[in-house]
């Protein structure tokens, strides 16, 4: 008798299949980068392992809101029920299953999306349009879950300017041009994908 | 370009849950042990009360003083160490296990279990040993000799799924999973993201389990909590947290008995805080970004402890 094949749990499934669609938004915005990089032939970008979270890329970029937002690694998320990326220090459900409302979220523009996938866990995505990158939900996933969440310039909408103001601003110095054809700098599996 | 600003709203702040009520800190450090490792991973305490320390490819050992006493490479790099009443020493890679004799010659090493395989916790007792999994979200529990005895997972067994004896299992969203034999044939897993303690039968029967996801002090905070955990005499469990860095000590029914040490005793991002017991009740911390094993005391003035 043939073994049988084994089976993807609906939490893998959902892990790889949002990994993929997480690249191909980043590889989508490959052909826009590429005339607008034409000149110089790299990008601005975020190095995700020196970024401090300091709230400087919400505003100090020229663009208003910032060309920085938050991006999920789902290789690295723990998919977790109490997500301290998505609930505020101190928070705790009467039922953690239930997604609560504004004022028990921790983004203050609750541009985090959490959804159940299956037994205890949850999926969570980035709403771009309300993002402003201030960097919040990255201190709170560091903190306590895997550093799933970090920042990212996102190159649909930077500008690409030769002064980068986010840069001259950073603490850390976490900014520094890449080459335009491998724009992100990334975590986990994202990475090596 | 117009000068902008982020309201308080925007502000992480943790420091209201990084203090603890100073009555409730029954334990004080009484000496700090350079392990000498870049990046020492865990530690155990064995007989005679030494100190067994594992990271960097190599396993340190130190009296119950404190001096060191002797080290020896591995060929494999060290994840946890635990070590049987008898002496023999078990260190863990990702994938296996490999046994050493008291002086830190190598007797065995194990085939791997899982495929993947993470193993961040081991256990060691009379004849048994069980090391931790979190990418197979389940303890494999060996004999002494290495052979595979069983596969705990913290699902109940068919008969039992009526009667709720175990939950969903093991729920590990981050590489923390730890195990400890605790007295009289208990099995202690720390189930970190349903924020508890299990007691299992070395069979890997749910008996039991405590905690629940708080940030009072009384809880195990954050996503995934406790990280690590051991047994104290007279059954007493020790566990430490990642997210607000702390070590308590719960009686055996799951009550806070009391704090070893405070999130203001370590660095905001400490994790990997392994813990281990020895026979006096004196409490080893490990602290990998001090690269120090630090030992916890009962203070002086610290009340007596309720019987179990």
């Amino acid at each position: 008798m043939s073994e049988p094949k084994k089976q993807l749990s609906r939490r893998e499934m959902l892990r790889r299949g949002a990994l993929g669609a997480g690249l191909a938004g980043v590889a989508g915005t490959a052909a826009v980068l590429a005339a607008r990089t034409a000149r110089s032939g790299t990008v601005w970008q975020l190095d995700p392992e020196k970024c401090i979270q300091c709230g400087n890329c919400a505003v100090n970029c020229v663009l208003d809101p910032s060309a920085v937002r938050v991006v999920h690694a789902f290789a690295l998320c723990g998919y977790c029920d109490l997500c301290f990326g998505y609930f505020p220090p101190g928070f705790e459900p009467d039922d953690e299953f239930e997604t609560p409302g504004a004022e028990s979220q921790l983004c203050p523009t609750g541009a985090i999306l959490r959804r159940w996938t299956e037994g205890p866990h949850f999926e969570y995505t980035i709403d771009e349009a309300l993002c402003i990158g201030c960097g919040k939900c990255v201190k709170g996933c560091g903190a306590f879950g895997n550093g799933s969440l970090f920042l990212q310039v996102r190159h649909n909408r930077c500008l690409n300017c030769n002064e980068c103001s986010i840069a001259a601003a950073c603490p850390a110095g976490a900014y520094r041009r890449v080459p335009a054809d491998h724009p992100y700098l990334l975590k986990g599996e994202d990475q090596k994908a | 370009m117009a000068s902008r600003k982020l309201g308080p709203e925007f502000t992480y702040d943790l420091s209201e849950f990084r203090r603890v009520d100073p009555d409730l800190i029954h334990y004080e450090q009484s000496a700090a042990v350079g392990t000498g490792l870049k990046e020492p991973r865990g530690i155990a305490v064995g007989p005679e009360d030494r100190l067994y320390v594992a990271g960097d490819r190599a396993v340190r050992v130190f009296g119950s003083d404190g001096r060191a006493a002797g080290d020896w490479a591995t060929q494999m790099d060290p994840r946890c160490v635990a070590v049987a009443p008898a002496g023999t020493v078990y260190v863990a890679a990702a994938d296996h296990v490999e046994a050493f004799a008291a002086d830190g010659r190598r007797e065995t090493a194990w085939k791997p279990a899982g495929q993947p395989s993470l193993i961040t916790g081991l256990a060691a007792a009379d004849g048994d040993v069980f090391a931790s999994d979190a990418a197979a979200c389940a303890v494999w529990h060996y004999s002494a000799a290495g052979e595979l005895l069983g596969r705990i997972d913290g699902r109940p067994a068919p008969a039992a799924a009526a009667k709720d004896a175990g939950g969903p299992g093991f729920i590990v969203p981050s590489p923390y999973f730890d195990v400890a034999v605790g007295p009289a044939g208990v099995l202690l897993v720390a189930n970190p993201g349903r924020r508890r303690v299990e007691l299992y039968t070395y069979d890997g029967i749910f008996k039991s389990s405590w905690g629940a996801a708080s940030f009072k002090i009384e809880g195990f905070c954050g996503c995934c909590n406790p990280t690590h955990l051991s047994a104290l005499p007279g059954g007493r469990i020790v566990t430490s947290e990642k997210g607000l860095p702390r070590v308590k000590v719960y009686a055996p029914e799951g009550r806070l008995a009391s704090v070893v040490a405070p999130p203001a005793a370590f660095d905001e991002a400490a994790a990997g805080l392994d813990v281990a017991a020895d026979s006096a009740g004196r409490i080893w911390v490990l602290d990998p970004l001090a690269r120090q094993v630090r030992l916890f005391t009962r203070k002086k003035t610290a009340p007596a402890e309720a019987k179990p």
